[in-house]
């Protein structure tokens, strides 16, 4: 059966092949430099510096995986870098999450000033605050340790938490604490029994912001930290990148180990973190 | 055990901070509730400039009488204005926001103002044991800075390339930035197959870790190895005529390490601004365009008079977020060009500040250096947002 296409079929026809091409060029472009990775640490290691470009390397090993968990003290990285974003982020979140509720449901003055506050923290450039942070914690003398890190980490993420949860109690109806009010509980028993356990989603959201800065947070490490003990991954695998190209395949592997979590926690919060971004201006 | 020992150290750490908080709010608390009961003078200053003389004096090691006296004192005004300004109003608030803000006065304020002593005096190695052991430091006024206008915080570089750099550098980004996301978001916005797949492959460059997205794709504009001077490599050899009109692998990261860094920075931040116009795109309801379809109005008219003004509100915000953010972005440039042996032909004004504390150790320097890149940004910020609240009030 000859059937004819209309004239406006065959514009819609070419309009979604041509648009089906070009996302599949971008979204190549994207996520190339990571199926290099992966490619890179499945290399045997006579053949870590090749001008192969194919995805999965002729004789692929995972040999780099266990090499870099057996000479390196990657594993040790890994556990300092999550002791350190497990703590600023339960610290920050735990401060973040009262505040909020004060910013949401009361009216008292100096609150539009300390929105403001919060707002303008974040044109502080972040290289700024490193130099002083730094000389206050060589003077507590806290430089190498967990301690300092998680001082210097813990309110980077507050403004931001605050924001956003601020914008999730705005969402919780006030009759449901008025009625516990009315049943003779205090404000605050009604934040802890009512607000926090129906906020769950936009405190795991504020938990996972602050967890997936710490966690990626380079600048800072690379002043406090000076023995390899102490690393965070990040420290690692800047080293094992930088120094010999016979350490490429470690590079690539750490990189993969460390990529996949945190490509799934993003991509599964990555909604409710980009509503939180434009909430502002959405109401602005 | 080495386990045990660090998940114990963090876990007495919290238990600090949690006491803290409780010592704070407790403190305030007490000032809240019984400002005016006749005993809350003698109360307040005989308990709490005491219980500080002996925190003080166990973390320092002295109990004088000079420091119980400034206690008393400080103690003092702060009752004194519970009774008669605060009068117990608004407790609840003011209790539940003090940690946090008791946090951020801490370590962002208060490290914002030993910033400001630092630029006025002199910090650097040679004064950094004398500052460590006595706390004191030379006062050199406004030396440091004149030394920020007029000699180069890296080895030649001076204030004003890495000026003229750092606008190329924040343009630039910004604008392919926009761009690329604009490009893509209205291509995501039809009703094609596969949306939320070609979603989710376009922000992998946003979603993994930036150390390791910078250092792959530093490591692609490497040389030998990298992909993008093996693509030339082969295109030569496929299509030899390239290679006679001057196509050859490049040296990226000693002859173009700015480029480099930016081609870098634009692959990491299309897929933000992708994300924050599609939204905007989506939120636009249909009917301004089949509207326009009756009127007969072409592509880039319904681009031009509905897409672009509504979406612009969106946009707004997130173009200074990513200007402010690229303006301040050390990350992709120390990575790139840090090492040692670094080139400093990328640098822009706020790695060069890193470099110029960290590397160099000129300190006080940096600190003014700092606060001169600080002004810069606020009077940007603020002069942008003022325009963009004109624009508002137009509409």
């Amino acid at each position: 059966m000859k059937t004819k296409m209309t004239a406006a079929a065959k514009r819609r026809l070419v309009k979604s092949v041509l648009l089906h091409a070009g996302l599949l060029l971008f979204a190549a472009g994207c996520v190339y430099p990571l199926l290099r990775i992966l490619s890179v640490s499945l290399r045997p290691g006579d053949k870590l510096v090749s001008t192969d470009l194919s995805l999965i390397p002729a004789g692929a090993t995972l040999l780099s995986y266990s090499k870099l968990l057996g000479d390196t003290m990657f594993l040790r990285w890994l556990w300092n870098s999550l002791l350190i974003t497990l703590a600023t982020s339960f610290i920050g979140v735990s401060l973040a999450s009262t505040a909020a509720y004060a910013f949401s449901r009361f009216r008292f003055p100096g609150k539009k000033a300390g929105m403001i506050l919060l707002l303008s923290s974040q044109m502080i450039p972040a290289g700024m605050l490193i130099l002083p942070l730094f000389l206050m914690i060589m003077k507590l003398k806290l430089m190498n340790t967990y301690l300092g890190m998680i001082i210097a980490y813990s309110v980077s993420s507050l403004p931001f938490s605050i924001w956003i949860l601020k914008g999730y109690y705005d969402t919780i109806p006030r009759s449901l604490e008025e009625a516990a009010l009315v049943d003779g509980t205090s404000q605050v028993g009604a934040f802890w029994r009512i607000i926090l356990p129906l906020s769950t989603p936009a405190l795991s959201i504020a938990f996972l912001f602050n967890f997936t800065t710490a966690w990626n947070e380079y600048l800072v490490a690379r002043v406090v930290l000076f023995s390899s003990k102490q690393y965070t991954w990040t420290l690692g695998l800047f080293e094992l990148q930088g120094q010999y190209i016979t350490q490429w395949g470690m590079f690539a592997a750490g990189s993969m180990l460390v990529t996949i979590p945190v490509l799934c926690v993003f991509l599964y919060s990555s909604k409710w973190l980009i509503s939180g971004l434009t909430l502002g201006s959405v109401k602005g | 055990m080495n386990v045990l020992t660090s998940v114990a150290e963090v876990s007495w750490f919290i238990l600090l901070v949690a006491a803290g908080v409780a010592a704070l709010v407790g403190y305030l608390y007490s000032h809240f509730k019984f400002y005016a009961r006749s005993w809350f003078f003698p109360v307040v200053l005989a308990v709490f400039p005491a219980l500080a003389l002996a925190v003080s004096g166990g973390l320092l090691g002295g109990y004088t009488l000079k420091l119980w006296l400034y206690f008393a004192v400080a103690e003092a005004v702060i009752a004194a204005f519970f009774r008669y300004a605060v009068k117990g109003r608004h407790t609840v608030p003011y209790l539940l926001l003090a940690p946090a803000f008791a946090g951020l006065a801490l370590l962002l304020v208060y490290p914002f103002v030993f910033e400001i002593y630092l630029s006025f005096h002199d910090l650097k190695l040679t004064t950094i044991m004398m500052w460590k052991n006595t706390g004191e430091l030379p006062f050199v006024g406004l030396d440091q800075f004149v030394k920020v206008f007029t000699t180069s915080p890296l080895s030649e570089t001076t204030f004003w390339e890495l000026l003229l750099r750092t606008l190329v550098w924040t343009f630039s980004n910004v604008f392919f930035h926009v761009l690329g996301g604009f490009i893509l978001a209205l291509m995501l916005n039809n009703q094609i197959r596969f949306k939320g797949l070609y979603r989710t492959l376009l922000v992998i460059p946003w979603a993994m870790p930036q150390v390791v997205a910078v250092l792959a794709m530093r490591g692609e504009f490497h040389f030998t190895n990298g992909f993008v001077n093996i693509a030339i490599t082969k295109l030569i050899d496929k299509l030899p005529f390239l290679a006679a009109l001057g196509l050859a692998p490049v040296q990226w990261l000693s002859d173009y390490p700015l480029l480099t860094c930016t081609l870098i920075n634009i692959w990491l931040g299309i897929p933000f601004m992708m994300v924050v116009i599609l939204g905007g795109l989506q939120s636009i309801s249909s009917s301004y365009y089949d509207a326009a379809d009756i009127d007969g109005a072409s592509y880039f008219q319904k681009l031009r008079f509905i897409t672009l003004p509504l979406v612009r509100p969106v946009m707004m915000p997130a173009v200074t977020l990513g200007t402010v953010w690229t303006f301040n972005n050390i990350n992709v440039i120390y990575l790139v060009t840090g090492q040692a042996g670094g080139t400093e032909q990328a640098d822009i004004l706020v790695s060069a500040l890193y470099k110029a504390a960290f590397t160099y150790n000129r300190y006080s320097y940096s600190a003014a250096f700092a606060l001169v890149v600080f002004a810069m940004l606020f009077f940007f910020s603020v002069f942008y947002l003022k325009s963009f609240d004109a624009a508002k009030d137009e509409r």
